[in-house]
């Protein structure tokens, strides 16, 4: 039934000029901003949400997932041309990527890229469209008790995730739960925390805190850093590598994209995981392992095609559940309740033809990053240079229009300013600000199902333990804050994989 | 001659006087655009009239009129925007009974006193469903069963001051039945946990449940309206089955108090106009609204009426906050 939806609204999209040029731009802009170094995936899509708001849903979607899938490829140009990656996710793309484009070969680097992006964004796309309907299945019969459990696995899981200690995540998570309370209490209609100001009454909304923490406070964060200007883009050569070396890249972009998906939809695990898995996993299977790190396609293919499977994967627990697995679908997910739609699997019940939007969505997304990349290589590396004070006055702007254009409301620029200078600290004193988002996401779902399973259930806790559901998600909870106290004292060795440094 | 200097400027001042008076409100309202305040996010109920009215309000009138969503805390933010707003006519909301329980509930809400209404809408008369599997079929095993078990039923219905929460409320005491309601965030949560029955029985409006209705899953019990509803037309009202509740959940256009006369008169009969049009009637319709449409006499007759109903109810409830009336 999906496939017909999806077929359907392919066909709409593409006799709708409009809705195409939307994804054109998407794509374009998508590319250059992950391209900046400095301008991570998530701040492109905060930049950009207020954009979307006076897009039909759909459209919107369109437009967004364009942004989100092309600048997940776009870390990779700045890896390759400057050994800066443009975006987290391209982190290791620069371990193979920059020594072939220091030995005249940047075309072809970047061709690999692309390449493998673009197959494993399908890879993780075809595994979304399958992966979902069996989640939602399960989701289907969740109910408060089991979505409090679930959104307790998740605020678990994710303050685990954003880079730094447990403890620093878990405490910002905690702050982002307390913003979270601010405004109408969603079971009694009382206000709190409000310190008597209507304005607060509307609580705080997403949208804003997390174009404050993740657009307004990575500005200052590059203001404040030295100006150091980029290293000269070298030149790009041929952007046609032999065909036989992609034809033997099959394998390797097959498994990258593989782990990426999977990694990526772990809540939590993000791009970062995924692509050093790929990339180890790689140089392991290898018959060449010595050639890693001085240019060897398959060390740029592998963790591509993983990063770029990991958008597909990171969607399956934010459309089914409703619980963002990092922070590039936070802002996605303030995108759809900006526009009325609470993800989850309501979604799939109620708007099939939505779901499948999204869907054609990241496929148009990967098929017209294939082409624009192919087709204007050249003018997305010069874009590179421009001035950074340029740049970066121009997001500012672009985050005080944009939270204003949330409700039209004053409050909301407000609320941005006073995020961006939290983020802002927050970085000074190396707490990641992430799980702020999340705890705002999640706490207001667990709170309102927690306690309504216990209006009820007349009070009893047993209705947690008594459901099987429930229980599981509360074992893998516990499960998850026990293994790492337990893990290293097994004392196996093993590889810890690189953390994401920023969000 | 010289006498008739004096005449020509005095002449030529009057026609300066008459054209510099000519683009005061009181001659040439509206000359600028009309927003309309919507208390909700898009795709709501009051949202989606709202947006029916300004498209028709729109040709019944020289200027162009907006939509702005100014959602959160329960709609009472859109609805203060309005009340802050200056008396011109510029500045319009919808509301519905949210802002009655709204005024008392929190102190920071416009109270009725500060909202002048222009215009009703549509009227949305609530009803009582229960799912199919409870085996209760009609109103009275419903009551039957209340009075054996009291509480024994969980109704799924907003947070207390929304809607289909008054409704629970109000029927408990028409009926002197006691239910244990839970709230849910919106009308859609609601329906999805009657169909899931996490709850057994819900105070939705007809149009969220009339599908299931016909589908057999869920039984509609009884209409709190004068009339039966278009969308269930099996389902008889409470009033048939011989008691006395009628309620409804409606959109009204209003504007801050202190509209001048002429201003007021002209929204008041443009509204009307947009209401009464084909196609209008044609696009409610197909929306499945039940329009009530009348001036701003009925609208405030609506909302006084709403007034007397709930507010006791809120004040048993222990929901006051203010010292509104």
């Amino acid at each position: 039934m999906i496939l017909e939806h999806f077929a359907d609204t392919l066909l709409t999209t593409l006799l709708d000029p409009r809705l195409m040029l939307l994804v054109v731009v998407g794509v374009g802009i998508g590319i250059v901003l992950g391209a900046l170094p400095g301008v991570s995936s998530t701040m492109a899509l905060a930049i950009l949400l207020p954009v979307s708001f006076g897009l039909e849903p759909g459209a919107a979607m369109l437009f967004l997932i364009a942004v989100f899938m092309a600048s997940v490829y776009g870390g990779s140009i700045s890896a390759i041309l400057v050994n800066i990656p443009g975006t987290p996710g391209a982190i290791v793309t620069q371990f193979d990527g920059y020594p072939m484009a220091q030995s005249g070969r940047a075309g072809h680097a970047l061709a690999y890229a692309l390449i493998a992006s673009s197959i494993g964004g399908l890879i993780g796309l075809t595994l979304l469209i399958t992966l979902a309907p069996g989640v939602v299945a399960v989701a289907m019969s969740f109910r408060s008790p089991e979505f409090a459990m679930a959104a307790v696995f998740g605020l678990v899981l994710l303050s685990f995730a954003s880079g730094g200690s447990t403890f620093r995540g878990i405490l910002v998570g905690l702050i982002g739960l307390l913003c979270g309370m601010v405004g109408f209490d969603a079971l009694t209609d009382v206000s709190r925390f409000d310190f008597g100001t209507a304005a607060l009454q509307g609580g705080v909304e997403l949208v804003p805190l997390t174009v404050g923490i993740f657009g307004l406070a990575e500005v200052l964060r590059n203001l404040a850093a030295r100006d150091g200007a980029l290293p000269p883009v070298p030149s790009i050569g041929s952007m046609i590598p032999p065909l036989g070396s992609i034809a033997r890249l099959w394998k390797t972009i097959l498994r990258g994209g593989v782990v990426g998906t999977f990694v990526g939809a772990i809540p939590a695990a993000g791009s970062a995981i995924s692509v050093a898995i790929a990339y180890a996993q790689e140089k392991r299977l290898s018959r060449h392992p010595e050639r890693f790190g001085k240019g060897e396609p398959a060390g740029i293919a592998g963790p591509e095609a993983a990063n770029s499977a990991g958008v597909g994967g990171s969607l399956v627990p934010m459309m089914t559940l409703g619980i963002p697995g990092d922070p590039i679908t936070a802002v996605l997910m303030g995108a759809l309740l900006i526009h009325g739609l609470r993800p989850g699997p309501l979604l799939f019940a109620n708007e099939p033809g939505f779901v499948a939007t999204i869907y054609v969505a990241v496929f148009l997304a990967v098929l017209l990053t294939l082409v624009i990349g192919f087709g204007f290589m050249r003018i997305i590396a010069q874009v590179m240079r421009v001035p950074r004070a340029l740049l970066f006055t121009a997001i500012a702007l672009l985050c005080v229009v944009g939270s204003f254009a949330i409700r039209n409301s004053m409050v909301d620029v407000y609320v941005m300013l006073f995020f961006g200078v939290v983020g802002y600290l927050l970085y000074m004193i190396r707490i990641p600000p992430a799980p702020l988002a999340f705890g705002l996401i999640l706490g207001p779902i667990l709170e309102e199902n927690l306690r309504r399973s216990l209006i009820i259930s007349g009070g009893s806790w047993s209705i947690f333990i008594e459901r099987p559901i429930a229980l599981a998600l509360l074992l893998l909870s516990l499960a998850a804050i026990v293994a790492p106290l337990v893990v290293p004292l097994l004392r196996r060795p093993s590889m810890r994989p690189p953390r994401d440094g920023a969000p | 001659m010289t006498g008739s200097a004096p005449l020509h400027v005095l002449a030529a001042g009057a026609l300066l006087a008459a054209t510099a008076a000519a683009p005061q409100p009181a001659a040439a309202f509206p000359d600028e655009p009309i927003t309309i305040v919507v208390g909700w996010p898009a795709g709501g109920a009051q949202d989606t009239v709202g947006r029916l009215v300004a498209e028709y309000l729109e040709a019944e009138l020289p200027v162009s009129v907006v939509v702005t969503n100014v959602p959160g805390a329960a709609g009472a933010n859109g609805v203060r925007d309005v009340e802050q707003a200056a008396p011109d006519g510029y500045t319009l909301g919808t509301k519905g009974v949210h802002a009655v329980a709204q005024s008392y509930m929190n102190p920071n809400a416009t109270p009725l006193d500060a909202m002048d209404p222009l215009a009703l809408v549509n009227i949305d008369p609530a009803a009582v469903s229960v799912h199919a599997d409870t085996g209760i079929e009609d109103l009275e095993s419903f009551i039957a069963y209340l009075r054996d078990n009291p509480g024994g039923l969980i109704n799924g219905n907003d947070s207390p001051g929304g809607f289909s929460f008054l409704t629970a409320e109000l029927m408990e005491r028409a009926l002197d039945i006691e239910l244990t309601k839970v709230p849910y965030q919106g009308y859609a949560p609601t329906v999805s946990a009657l169909v899931a029955q996490e709850v057994m029985s819900a105070t939705l409006p007809v149009p969220m449940v009339a599908d299931l209705h016909e589908a057999g899953d869920v039984n509609i019990l009884a209409v709190a309206a004068e009339e039966r509803h278009f969308r269930a037309p099996d389902v008889p009202t409470f009033t048939e089955l011989g008691h006395d509740f009628v309620f409804a959940d409606y959109v009204m256009i209003f504007g801050p108090v202190g509209l001048p006369e002429d201003v007021r008169d002209t929204l008041e009969s443009a509204l009307l106009a947009a209401m009464d049009s084909e196609d209008f009637r044609a696009a409610a319709d197909g929306i499945g609204l039940i329009l009530d449409p009348q001036g701003a006499d009925g609208a405030a007759a609506l909302m006084q009426a709403t007034d007397a109903a709930v507010h006791p109810v809120l004040v048993e409830a222990g929901l006051v906050e203010t010292d509104a009336q």
